[in-house]
């Protein structure tokens, strides 16, 4: 069973002569626990398409499904419930509560839902991150991969069935992103999430389960990039 | 942390600087409410101790605040606590405004995280609130001692009618109110920045264009200014919410200014003060002028004695007014030098009169007369076979209660004139003002000199001074602490609304704007805000004024003329000024002084 299903999705900006047509008519699904990548050029509308996913922004038309619920005939409210127990959000400029530890940052999104976060899974996602030395510290006082992985442990707190990454290795240098990136993937393994990931280097794309290209607006699915001997 | 709103304190903590300025609004809003609560109960319970003591029973608090006295000031303090309510909302929702858009970020990155709506306008109030927490005893504290530090100078500097007023008194109505108007002024305050909060989208945080709010329809032109003042004010007018705020609390201090000093004049009419009025009287007992003359330099040289004057009077004289002669019976009266120099110090004369031609053995004289009358200055009297120039008018009738003079004309003369045109040498009354360190022996021994025919008034209580003083005093406080909550206000915004632009105005030094530009941008703006808040402030706090003055003063004082007060505005423009250069110093000095690299490359 498909996780994910958008259906005949389209964007446009503006009216008239002055129409921006960011996304035109774009469907697929994912099904559940696959690691897929989007690349593409910057303005191809790549973003556009992760926050109609994220329910971050509304479709001019088209619909989403996520585990067969319509995210978009949602009310606002439930909306904000849904999104807040599905999904996951990774951004590239971390987007940590500055004035937060680590361990507060991570169960914050828990608290929010009015839950109590449970101490062993916690533990775990710390170790399983390499925080567990770092749990008091505040986001100032690590390096950049750190916050990244405290951004995943973030993500992955509230258990949600599907991640969505915009471009998290962009801050990164080589070492971290692809430190980073392993995490993801196995953590997405391990628990059995689907992930879907923003990237513009090929070597990430390289290693995912399917890739999308999306240009112009149009999504073309590259299939396995292995298979395709993608971006030869 | 056990709940997503443990975030405010921790986040509080490190936000101080920011919020320093919401604080002390908070603060100053309580303060002002506890000590005008305080000192309203102090005062009545002064009053209630006083009639206690007077009349032998005992009076309950509810007795006195049915008393029309208890009633008026029960009004004054509820007026005063709408007016500060509207002050701190206006100053605290300003300040609540800024600091909520320099975060929209933040709150769209919560959106993301999955904060609801509900959650995060809950956030925002409580975040508010939570100023409360300090704010609000610190005011108390300080609305408190100040009341402490009035009572103790009502009793030991003003004196007078206070001597009995408590020291250390605790007013549970004032803390009380000081509580309510904190928790209300910020929870009102906070409304509208919360509702505009949980309306951030959560793609603020992802896409960057955290600034939906402000989108510009059409770039503006350059006008006549240089392009950084055309941009400062640009700045100014783009966030009509923004100028609305700034420019309301601009005029609204103005307002309460303009209409806070009326009430000063209000004072000046109830509880005249001249520069005449005297603590001893002396009047003969049988019919008019039978104080001997001689009697008044008998007790100027007693001990006590700072100033002795007399006056003479005879009514009902027949007199010729005017070119055309009219036939009318007129008041006669005399007036020592002392009298007559009181009269100008009391500015009772109106322009053009001239005192000095009436001082000695003249053929000039004052009058006081209708506005109706037939009198102006240069007419002329005629009284038996002399004439007699007009050489002043006053403005209302002193001798009457209300200051009309119902048709009746009475005419000011130097003493040696009026002795010459009449021949009556002896005084009608003598008026004595004692020096501050006078005994009661004092007043006794002059008694002891008058003899039989005459009676000796002792007025010395019944002097207003005190409370005069005393109310000029609180008003006086009160308008500078308007002018104080005020210039606060105007710079906290400024700074907020450069703080907010920091990175635009980096980018613009990073393009090679110098210094002084970035000072005369933040100047424009600034300006902006001000002028505008002058003008409405100057009009509708004058509109305000003149109305208050119509039915405060004119209703009881039909004499009473309104003026532009120009001295006031002077006072204001000057305040305004001051206020908007202290507002700008702050603001431009950090954007000076900013390195460029460290706003452009900010997240």
């Amino acid at each position: 069973m498909a996780l994910l299903r958008v259906e005949h999705i389209g964007k446009t900006y503006g009216s008239g002569e002055t129409a921006v047509h960011a996304l035109k008519n774009v469907s697929f699904s994912v099904p559940k626990g696959e690691f897929v990548v989007i690349v593409g050029e910057s303005g191809s509308g790549k973003s556009t398409l992760l926050n109609m996913i994220g329910a971050l922004d509304t479709p001019t038309s088209g619909k989403v499904f996520i585990n067969d619920k319509n995210t978009f005939a949602m009310k606002e409210k439930a909306l904000t419930i849904f999104r807040r127990r599905n999904i996951g959000f990774i951004f590239q400029a971390f987007n940590l509560i500055p004035e937060l530890s680590v361990e507060q940052n991570m169960i914050f999104p828990l608290l929010l839902d009015h839950r109590r976060p449970n101490k062993k899974y916690l533990e775990e996602l710390l170790t399983v991150l390499g925080l567990e030395k770092r749990r008091d510290h505040l986001p100032s006082q690590l390096s950049g991969g750190q916050q990244q992985r405290v951004a995943i442990g973030r993500a992955l707190m509230t258990r949600p069935s599907l991640v969505l990454a915009d471009e998290p290795t962009g801050n990164l240098d080589s070492q971290n992103s692809s430190e980073v990136l392993a995490l993801l993937k196995d953590t997405a393994r391990k628990y059995e999430q689907t992930v879907i990931m923003i990237t513009h280097n090929p070597a990430i794309a390289h290693t995912a389960d399917r890739v999308f290209q999306v240009s112009d607006g149009v999504l073309t699915d590259l299939g396995e990039c292995r298979e395709r001997g993608y971006l030869e | 942390m056990k709940s997503y709103l443990g975030l405010i304190p921790i986040s509080a903590k490190v936000r101080r600087r920011q919020n320093r300025m919401t604080l002390l609004c908070i603060i100053f809003s309580v303060f002002l409410v506890t000590a005008v609560f305080s000192m309203a109960e102090i005062s009545m319970r002064m009053e209630q101790s006083r009639l206690t003591e007077k009349h032998n029973r005992e009076f309950t608090f509810q007795a006195i605040m049915d008393t029309s006295m208890g009633q008026n000031l029960l009004l004054v303090a509820g007026g005063l606590f709408v007016l500060i309510l509207i002050a701190g909302v206006l100053m605290i929702s300003g300040s609540i405004n800024s600091t909520v858009a320099q975060r929209t970020k933040f709150f769209g990155m919560m959106r993301c995280i999955g904060m609801s709506r509900g959650q995060l306008s809950l956030f925002v109030r409580m975040e508010a609130l939570n100023w409360c927490k300090t704010a609000i005893p610190v005011g108390i504290i300080l609305g408190m001692a100040f009341t402490w530090i009035l009572c103790a100078i009502l009793r030991f500097v003003v004196r007078e009618e206070f001597t009995a007023i408590p020291l250390f008194g605790v007013s549970p109505i004032g803390i009380i109110s000081g509580v309510v108007m904190g928790m209300v002024t910020v929870l009102i305050a906070a409304r509208a920045p919360a509702k505009r909060v949980s309306k951030v989208s959560p793609i603020a945080a992802v896409s960057g264009n955290a600034d939906h709010t402000n989108r510009m329809r059409r770039a503006g032109r350059i006008g006549v200014f240089p392009i950084e003042i055309s941009l400062g004010i640009r700045h100014a007018v783009s966030a009509r919410k923004n100028l609305i705020l700034m420019t309301g609390s601009f005029a609204l201090s103005i307002i309460l200014f303009l209409t806070f000093s009326v009430l000063l004049d209000f004072v000046g009419y109830l509880l005249p003060q001249s520069a005449s009025d005297a603590d001893i009287h002396i009047s003969g007992e049988e019919g008019v002028n039978c104080v001997p003359y001689e009697i008044v330099e008998t007790i100027r040289g007693m001990d006590g004695v700072k100033n002795i004057f007399g006056r003479r009077s005879a009514f009902g004289v027949p007199a010729q007014l005017g070119q055309e002669g009219m036939p009318q019976a007129v008041d006669l009266i005399s007036y020592d030098d002392f009298d007559l120099d009181a009269l100008k110090k009391d500015h009772v004369l109106k322009r053009g009169s001239s005192l000095s031609k009436v001082r000695g053995n003249s053929a000039y004289v004052l009058a006081i007369c209708d506005e109706d009358a037939p009198l102006d200055i240069g007419d002329t009297i005629q009284v038996g076979s002399e004439i007699l120039n007009v050489a002043g008018i006053l403005k209302y009738d002193i001798f009457s209660g209300d200051g009309l003079s119902h048709g009746r004309v009475s005419i000011i003369a130097s003493s040696e004139t009026f002795v010459r045109l009449t021949g009556v040498t002896d005084y009608s009354l003598v008026m004595v003002q004692t020096t501050g360190d006078v005994t009661d022996e004092d007043v006794a021994a002059i008694g002891a000199v008058l003899g039989g025919s005459c009676s000796l008034k002792d007025g010395r209580e019944e002097k207003t001074a005190g409370t005069y003083i005393a109310f000029n005093l609180c008003v006086y406080g009160f308008l500078a602490i308007i002018a104080m909550v005020t210039a606060l206000n105007i710079m906290n915004s400024i700074s907020m609304s450069v703080s907010a632009r920091s990175r635009q105005y980096g980018a613009m030094r990073a393009v090679g704007m110098d210094g002084r530009q970035v000072t005369r941008m933040i100047a424009a703006e600034a300006v902006t805000y001000a002028l505008a808040g002058c003008v409405i402030g100057c009009v509708v706090g004058l509109a305000i004024g003149k109305a208050l003055f119509n039915i405060l003063i004119r209703g009881h004082f039909a004499y009473a003329v309104w003026t532009l007060p120009v001295s006031r505005l002077l006072i204001v423009l000057l305040f305004v000024v001051a206020a908007t250069s202290a507002a700008v110093h702050a603001p431009s000095r950090r954007m000076r002084n900013m390195a460029v690299t460290e706003t452009i490359n900010e997240l």
